[in-house]
């Protein structure tokens, strides 16, 4: 039950985030709301690092392989198409856009195995249930 | 409508690029320090592409309101319930659950129109059209698919 509510928690904090920044953008521009949420999330999170357990984690960043460690640098992009998204094609339909070309992304990564990760055989339900999702698509936007 | 579908096809692909590099440094490095240290780039990055764009004009907050100053807490929030929501459903289940949850507040809040953001009416049409995506992301999670999946989960 714990585990449903944090679930469900987490998709409402996903929306909500997409949503405020789209409302920020308005009234200071896109790039200034892209910082601010990046530097103040940084603050809270680097606070929050002073008092867990895993701080003195952070050395073993030296053994990862620098390309991952770039990953965060994407939000900039993310934030401002997210951003773009909802403004010219409202929430519902630009989460539902997000949703199936990060599954489709993650799919096709799987299957070639890039990036170092075990490579997974192609289903059935995995095709099926990209071709619904792009349906409701379809059947929202047009 | 084109300009819009293919942003959110840009974010979406960028968004699960970013997940498979992140799992991998929070694999060494634990979670905490791996938020951080995406939200350390993440706020460099938007910094250097706003002077890119902008220039000065980045730092003109003329229209800034306290709350704004708050907002990068929702992304605390995010990593936070995700991590934990793992952790106690494992990763079929508990993204199946944030997607739907993810829709149903989006439907919720295109049709309350909250925030000052444009009102998308609701309609039986847009019900539907949700129906479908969740119907699909239950055939492409519980679909006979190995459960290790990791790497593609974390936020």
């Amino acid at each position: 039950m714990k585990g449903i509510i944090f679930a469900l928690l987490g998709g409402a904090f996903i929306t909500l985030q997409g949503v405020a920044n789209a409302r920020i953008s308005q009234d200071i521009g896109t790039w200034q709301a892209a910082t601010i949420t990046q530097l103040t999330g940084f603050i809270v999170a680097f606070i929050i690092l002073m008092f867990v357990k895993e701080r003195g984690e952070w050395k073993k960043f030296k053994q990862v392989n620098p390309l991952y460690m770039l990953g965060g640098a994407f939000a900039a992009i993310i934030i401002f198409s997210n951003v773009t998204a909802i403004q010219h094609i409202g929430v519902t339909l630009s989460i539902s856009a997000i949703m199936i070309a990060q599954l489709s992304i993650t799919f096709i990564i799987d299957i070639n195995g890039w990036f170092g990760l075990d490579r997974k055989k192609m289903r059935a339900p995995q095709f099926i249930g990209i071709g619904l999702m792009i349906a409701g698509v379809v059947i929202l936007g047009f | 409508m084109m300009l819009g579908l293919i942003m959110a096809i840009i974010a979406g692909s960028l968004v699960g690029i970013q997940n498979i590099f992140n799992s991998k440094v929070s694999e060494r490095a634990g979670s905490w320090p791996t938020t951080t240290l995406v939200l350390a780039m993440g706020f460099l990055a938007s910094l250097t592409m706003g002077l890119i764009f902008e220039g000065k004009e980045l730092f003109n907050l003329e229209n800034m309101k306290l709350w704004y100053w708050f907002s990068g807490l929702i992304g605390v929030g995010v990593v936070t319930c995700m991590v934990r929501g793992i952790r106690l459903l494992g990763p079929t289940y508990s993204i199946m659950i944030v997607m739907t949850a993810q829709l149903a507040f989006a439907l919720l809040w295109d049709s309350l129109g909250w925030l000052g953001l444009d009102k998308v009416p609701f309609t039986s049409k847009q019900l539907i059209g949700v129906l479908v995506i969740v119907g699909g992301i239950i055939v492409f999670k519980i679909g006979g698919r190995p459960e290790k999946q990791k790497a593609s989960v974390k936020v």
